[in-house]
C-alpha cells in the first residue's frame, strides 16, 4: 500500500534538477521503479515528492564513441545494455551482468542509474562498471561533477550523492587501446599475427551465483576483465558492504608471469580481500567458497583467451 | 487401453483455457460490490506473547474507518479437527504474523493508516521453535490443550503437552522382527516448512444481511461446502443461511482447502451492519499469516536380512505443525497408514505426532504429508541398500506391496489395486538404471567437475478423507439438447470440469462441446461435495457423473419408449438419439425429449430431463487404536527415476532427465494427466532444491516474499520430463481410473537425494538440497 506523494515528471534536465533542489520535503527519484516501489510498499521510504526521470532525453542515451568510450544514460534500461552490440562487443562483462540481472521483464524496467544509486551490495551491474573504470556524471543546480564509481559507495544502500544531485549517466573509457587503434575498426580485435600490439580487451566476464537457476539476487557476483595490456581487473558483488573493486588482487596477479597458474593463485588470494557476511541468502562460508571458484574460472578463461591471442 | 472409448482417454484442452489466457476469467480479486469495505490486519511481531492491552481509540477516530475488531470481540474457535484457532488472537499470540486486530475502512489506505494507530502491549513468552522444544513441553503453545474440542477417535491430543495428536499404528511384533533381522539400521531425515505460493493469494468477501442471519461469502477456496459447514458451526448458523460462492481460483495446492479469511470477513461485515467487506492477503501475508506445509523430522529404525528382506520397521514422524492444528493432525493421521511407503511390512510400529510450535501453522499441501514421509522412507531405502551393498532397485522390488500383501493398516492389496513394481521397472528402464556407479566412476565425475548420478524412488498415496465422503452431480438437458452440468467440486487448474464433461459425453454418447459445466460453485445451487482435495475427484466425481448421465439416459429412454412404442430394454442410444436396437431408423433425438416430447396437437409427455448422480465412498472404515482399518478409496502407485548432473564447485544440480510413472488405471485425458505429472515434478523439485521457511532465533519469519523464498522458474525445469502412465484398471474407478493430482510431487526430493548419492557418494539428510549445501559438502569431502 502506497502512501500519498506528489509526482513530477520533468521533461528537461534543468527542470529536473530544479525539482530536486527542493529542501523542505523528502524527494525520491523514480526511474524503473523496481527498487523504489518495493521500498515504498514496505514503507522503507516515504517521500513527499517523487521525480520521474524517464522523460529526460539526456538520461536515456546510450552512445559509443570509438577511441573515447561508452556513455550510458542513467535511465537506460538493463535489457538495452544486454542487447546493444557495442556493449556486447567492447564491454562484454557488462553485457553478461545485464543478461543475468533479475528477470527479463524486470530488465525492461530496471535502469543502470537505479542499479547504481540503490547502492545494494549485490548490484549486478556495478562490478562490471567497476572493472571498466566507470565514472559517474552527476548534475545539480549547482553545476556538474564527475565521480569515479569506485569512490561512490560508502556503505549498504549508502553513497556520496548530495540530496540535490541527480546521476545523469556513467561513462566507460574505451576498451580499445587508443595508441594502437585506427578509428572504429581498431576494436576488431587482436592482430598479433601481423606483429601489431593488441588493441582491445582480451575479454571480460561476469559470473553470478543464485539460489536457483532462474532469476535471483546474487549470492555472489564477480566481474573480471583482462585488458589489452593483459592487466586484470576484478570487482565483486555481495561480498562486502558495497560492491568492491579488488585492486590488491589485481596487483598481485598483474605482477606475476602470465601463465595458467594465475587461476589458482587468484583463488587462493581472493578471500583476503573480500568481507562477505552470512544472511538469509547464503552463509559467508559459501560466499567465500564461490568467490574462489569464480575467480579461478574467470582467470583461467581469460588466460586461455590471452594465450590464444599470443598465438 | 482407451481404444474402445470415444471421448474418455482423448487429449482435450481445458474447457476454461481460453477464458484464462485471454484474461476473461473472473476471480474474487476482480470482484467489487457497491460500498464494499477494505480490510487491513495488524499482525503479531512476536512468536509467543501475552496480549496485555490493545488500544484502538486513535484508530477508531480516523475518518473512513467503519469497524475495528480484536480477539476480545470474537469469542469463536475454529478448527477442522482440533477446535483451537481464534479468528483474531485472544489473550495471546502464538506465531509471528498472527492476526491481532483488523480494520475495515472505505479504502485500503485508510485501513492501513488505522492499523498503524492501534497500540498493543505484549508480554513476551518463551517460544517453542523446534520439534525437540515442542516435545520437551517446557512451554505450552496451547496452555488450554486439555479443554480443546476435537474429533474423538480420530485424533489424540496429549494432556499438558504440545502434542496436538499422537497417531499410532501397530501390526505384527516389531521386537520379534528386529530379533529376526541380520542388521538393524537407523536414520534420521528432516525437511522444513514450505509455502504453497498460489498465483492468487487468499481473498474473501462477506456480506452479512442486516435483517436476518443470511450470509453470502465470495471466496477463493477449494472447498465451498466445508467453508459453509465450518462457518455454520463457529457462528451457530443454519447451513441454509450461508451461501458460499467460489468463482475461478488462481491455484490452491491445499492451501485453500479449509477455512481461512472467511470468518474474519463475515465478522467485519456484521460489525458494519451488513456492508460487504473484503479481506485480501498480500503476498507477505500469504507467507507469514496464512498456513504453509508443515515441517517434519522422521526417525526410522529397520530390521533387515542380509538378503534385503525387511523384518521390522519402527518409525517416529514428528511434524512441526506450527501454532494451530488445522489439517496437520490429519496429515499426521494419513502418515499412520501410508507413511511407511508402498512396502509389505509384517512388523511395524509407527508413531506420528503432530506438534504445536510457535511458527506459521501448517495445513494441507499437495501430497498431504506423503512428500515428507517419502523423503524419509525413500532415502532410508537407499541408505539400507548402501549398507547391505545391494542394488536399491532390487531392495525395493523385494519388499514392495504386491497382490495379496497387507498394507500397514491391514488392507489386502488385490489384482485391481495397481502395480508399484511395474512403475518402478518402467522408470528404471527409462533412465537406464544399472545399479550405483562405482567409486572410480564417481571419482572421475568429481574430477571432471560435473558429476552425474541416477536415482530411483517409489511412492503411493490414497485420498485422506473421512470414511463417509460423498459428492454429487446434476445434469439438465437444454432446449437444444445440450447439457449443463452442476458440480460441487472446484476447478483450480487441475481440469476437473473438463474431465467430468468427457465422462458425461462418453456415457451420453454426445459431442464434448455440447456439455457445459457451470464454472462457479454456489452452495445454494450446486450439489454437495465434501472438499476438492485428496486426488479423489476424478474417481468420486467421475462415478457420480456416470450415475448422473445414466439417470439422464434412463429418463430419456422412459419417454422415448412411449414415443416410439418400444420397450425400454430394446432401446439403445448413440449420436444424441434413442433408437430401437434392431431398427435404428426408429429413433427420437435427445433434443426432442429434452423439455418433454411434444406431439403435433400440442400434447406433451416426459418433462424436462434433469439427472442426478451421487457417489459415497463405500466400505471404508475408521482406524482402530492400532491404526488398523480401511481408510483408502484407492491407492495410486508411482515411481520416479532421475539422472542429474552436479556442478561440484557451485553445487548446482541440473536434472537431465526425470521419468515418472503412475498407475492411473485408465487415462481419462492424457494431456491433463501429463500436465499434472510435469507440474507436480516441478513443484517437487522446488521442495527438493530450494524451498524453505527460514526463521530468526526469536521466531520471526525471515523470508516472507518471493525475494528470499524462492520457487522454481522456467529456467529450473529439467532438460527432459518423461511422464509414463500405466493402466491396470481399478475395478470401481470410473472407466478404471484412479487419482493422480498430488502424486507426481511425492518422492521427487527423494529421487534427487538418491541421485546425489550416486553422483557424489554423499548422503544428504535435510531438505532443501541447495547449491550451498552440496558445494560445501563436496568441499569438505575434498579436504579430509
Amino acid at each position: 500500500m502506497l502512501t500519498n506523494f506528489e509526482y513530477a515528471k520533468p521533461i528537461t534536465l534543468t527542470h529536473a534538477v530544479q525539482c530536486l533542489a527542493e529542501k523542505e520535503r523528502e524527494v525520491k527519484i523514480l526511474s524503473g521503479g523496481t527498487d523504489l516501489l518495493v521500498a515504498l510498499r514496505r514503507k522503507q521510504v516515504q517521500p513527499a515528492l517523487v521525480i520521474d526521470i524517464k522523460g529526460l532525453k539526456e538520461l536515456t542515451a546510450l552512445t559509443y564513441t570509438p577511441g573515447q568510450g561508452l556513455s550510458i544514460g542513467a535511465a537506460v534500461c538493463v535489457n538495452r545494455l544486454a542487447e546493444a552490440d557495442v556493449v556486447r562487443q567492447y564491454f562484454p562483462a557488462l553485457a553478461a551482468a545485464a543478461r543475468v540481472l533479475a528477470s527479463y521483464q524486470l530488465r525492461n524496467r530496471a535502469t543502470v542509474g537505479g542499479n547504481i544509486c540503490n547502492a545494494s551490495p549485490a548490484a549486478d551491474l556495478v562490478p562490471p562498471l567497476l572493472v571498466y573504470e566507470g565514472v559517474l556524471e552527476v548534475v545539480s543546480q549547482r553545476g556538474s561533477r564527475r565521480i569515479p564509481l569506485q569512490d561512490f559507495f560508502t556503505g549498504v544502500k549508502q553513497h556520496v550523492l548530495e540530496r540535490d544531485e541527480l546521476l545523469q549517466g556513467v561513462f566507460l573509457p574505451d576498451t580499445t587501446d587508443a595508441t594502437g587503434a585506427t578509428g572504429a575498426t581498431g576494436a576488431t580485435g587482436a592482430t598479433s599475427a601481423t606483429g601489431m600490439t593488441n588493441v582491445t580487451d582480451v575479454g571480460g566476464l561476469y559470473l553470478k551465483q543464485g539460489r536457483l537457476k532462474g532469476h535471483d539476487l546474487s549470492i555472489i557476483g564477480l566481474a573480471a576483465r583482462l585488458n589489452a595490456a593483459k592487466q586484470f581487473r576484478f570487482a565483486v558483488a555481495a561480498a562486502a558492504p558495497t560492491p568492491l573493486r579488488l585492486f590488491a588482487l589485481e596487483e598481485l596477479l598483474n605482477a606475476q608471469p602470465f601463465t595458467p597458474a594465475l587461476a589458482e593463485l587468484a583463488a587462493q588470494a581472493i578471500n583476503l580481500y573480500i568481507h562477505p557476511i552470512s544472511d538469509v541468502r547464503a552463509t559467508a562460508e559459501y560466499r567465500r567458497h564461490m568467490a574462489a571458484v569464480f575467480v579461478r574460472r574467470a582467470v583461467s578463461s581469460l588466460v586461455t583467451a590471452g594465450g590464444k591471442q599470443d598465438g | 487401453m482407451s481404444d474402445h472409448y470415444t471421448v474418455v482417454g482423448t487429449a482435450q484442452t481445458r474447457s476454461e483455457a481460453w477464458q484464462k489466457v485471454t484474461g476473461q476469467a473472473v476471480y474474487v480479486h476482480d470482484f467489487s460490490l457497491p460500498g464494499m469495505l477494505h480490510t487491513k490486519i495488524l499482525h503479531s511481531p512476536h512468536a509467543h506473547a501475552l496480549i496485555v492491552a490493545i488500544d484502538v481509540t486513535a484508530a477508531k477516530a480516523l475518518p473512513g474507518v467503519k469497524a475495528i475488531l480484536t480477539g476480545a470481540d470474537l469469542p469463536y474457535l475454529l478448527g477442522l479437527y482440533m477446535v483451537d484457532k481464534p479468528i483474531l488472537a485472544r489473550h495471546k499470540v502464538r506465531y509471528q504474523g498472527e492476526p491481532v486486530a483488523a480494520v475495515a475502512a472505505v479504502d485500503e489506505v485508510t485501513a492501513e493508516r488505522a492499523v498503524g494507530l492501534i497500540k498493543v502491549t505484549y508480554s513476551e513468552l518463551p517460544a517453542v521453535l523446534s520439534v525437540d522444544a515442542a516435545l520437551a513441553g517446557q512451554t505450552l503453545v496451547h496452555e488450554d490443550i486439555n479443554e480443546l474440542e476435537y474429533i474423538k477417535g480420530a485424533f489424540f491430543p496429549q494432556p499438558d503437552s504440545n502434542i496436538a495428536s499422537w497417531h499410532q499404528t501397530r501390526r505384527g511384533d516389531v521386537q520379534q522382527g528386529f530379533a529376526a533381522a541380520d542388521f538393524v539400521f537407523e536414520d534420521e531425515l528432516s525437511l522444513p516448512q514450505v509455502a504453497h505460493a498460489p498465483l492468487e493469494t487468499h481473498v474473501s468477501i462477506a456480506q452479512a444481511h442486516p435483517a436476518s442471519n443470511r450470509v453470502t461469502i465470495w471466496t477463493s477456496a477449494q472447498s465451498p461446502f466445508s467453508v459453509r459447514n465450518l462457518l455454520a458451526k463457529a457462528f451457530g448458523l443454519a447451513r441454509a443461511d450461508i451461501k458460499v460462492v467460489v468463482p475461478f481460483i488462481g491455484g490452491g495446492f491445499g492451501g485453500k482447502a479449509g477455512i481461512h479469511l472467511e470468518p474474519l470477513a463475515l465478522a467485519l461485515s456484521r460489525a458494519c451492519n451488513g456492508i460487504p467487506v473484503r479481506v485480501k492477503a498480500s503476498r507477505e501475508e500469504e507467507y507469514n499469516q496464512l498456513p504453509c506445509r508443515e515441517g517434519l523430522r522422521g526417525r526410522v529404525k529397520t530390521g533387515i536380512t542380509k538378503g534385503g528382506k525387511i523384518t521390522a520397521m519402527q518409525l517416529y514422524f514428528d511434524w512441526d505443525g506450527g501454532a494451530y492444528a488445522d489439517y496437520s493432525v490429519n496429515v499426521g493421521r494419513a502418515a499412520g497408514y501410508a507413511g511407511a511407503g508402498p512396502y509389505a511390512l509384517d512388523n511395524i510400529e509407527l508413531h506420528s505426532r503432530t506438534l504445536y510450535t510457535n511458527k506459521v501453522f501448517g495445513t494441507a499441501y499437495r501430497g498431504f504429508g506423503h512428500l515428507e514421509t517419502h523423503w524419509v522412507i525413500e532415502r532410508h531405502m537407499d541408505l539400507l541398500a548402501q549398507r547391505l551393498q545391494i542394488d536399491p532397485y532390487e531392495l525395493r522390488q523385494q519388499n514392495l506391496l504386491r497382490e495379496g500383501s497387507l498394507t500397514i493398516s491391514g488392507e489386502r492389496i488385490n489384482a485391481n489395486s495397481g502395480r508399484v513394481d511395474q512403475c518402478l521397472s518402467a522408470v528404471a528402464s527409462e533412465i537406464g538404471w544399472c545399479g550405483y556407479r562405482s567409486a572410480a566412476e564417481r571419482a572421475a565425475g568429481i574430477a571432471r567437475g560435473k558429476a552425474r548420478g541416477k536415482g530411483l524412488a517409489v511412492l503411493h498415496k490414497a485420498p485422506a478423507m473421512p470414511a463417509n465422503t460423498a459428492t454429487g452431480a446434476i445434469m439438465q438437458l437444454n432446449e437444444d439438447g445440450s447439457v449443463i452440468m452442476l458440480l460441487g467440486a472446484t476447478d483450480m487448474g487441475q481440469g476437473a470440469y473438463t474431465v467430468m464433461a468427457q465422462i458425461a459425453a462418453e456415457i451420453l454418447a454426445m459431442p464434448l462441446d455440447k456439455i457445459k459445466v457451470s464454472g462457479e460453485v454456489d452452495t445454494d445451487h450446486s450439489p454437495y461435495d465434501w472438499q476438492t482435495v485428496a486426488s479423489k475427484y476424478s474417481f468420486m466425481g467421475g462415478n457420480a457423473v456416470i450415475r448422473c448421465a445414466q439417470d439422464v439416459l434412463r429418463q430419456l429412454k422412459a419417454t422415448a419408449a412411449q414415443v416410439l412404442r418400444i420397450p425400454v430394454d430394446e432401446l439403445a442410444h448413440a449420436n444424441e438419439r434413442i433408437y430401437h436396437v434392431q431398427h435404428p431408423e426408429q429413433f427420437v433425438t435427445y433434443q426432442a425429449l429434452a423439455m418433454g416430447y411434444t406431439y403435433r396437437n400440442g400434447n406433451a409427455i416426459g418433462g424436462p430431463i434433469i439427472g442426478r448422480g451421487t457417489y459415497l465412498a463405500p466400505g471404508l472404515t475408521n482406524l482402530d487404536d492400532n491404526g488398523q482399518g480401511l481408510p483408502a478409496l484407492d491407492w495410486t502407485y508411482g515411481a520416479h527415476g532421475a539422472e542429474i548432473e552436479v556442478d561440484i564447485e557451485t553445487g548446482e544440480v541440473t536434472v537431465l532427465k526425470i521419468a515418472s510413472a503412475f498407475d492411473v488405471g485408465q487415462v481419462l485425458n492424457p494431456k491433463l494427466c501429463k500436465g499434472q505429472v510435469i507440474g507436480g515434478v516441478m513443484q517437487g523439485l522446488g521442495s527438493a532444491l530450494c524451498e524453505e521457511y527460514k526463521y530468526s532465533p526469536d521466531g520471526k519469519l525471515l523470508n516472507p516474499s518471493f525475494t528470499d523464498n524462492k520457487i522454481p522458474t522456467a529456467q529450473d525445469t529439467p532438460r527432459e520430463i518423461v511422464p509414463i502412465l500405466l493402466e491396470n484398471p481399478q475395478a470401481d474407478g470410473p472407466f478404471g481410473a484412479r487419482g493422480v493430482g498430488e502424486h507426481p510431487m511425492i518422492s521427487v526430493p527423494s529421487v534427487i537425494g538418491n541421485a546425489l548419492y550416486d553422483a557424489l557418494g554423499i548422503n544428504f539428510y535435510e531438505l532443501p538440497l541447495t547449491p550451498e549445501k552440496i558445494a560445501l559438502a563436496v568441499a569438505k569431502l575434498a579436504r579430509p
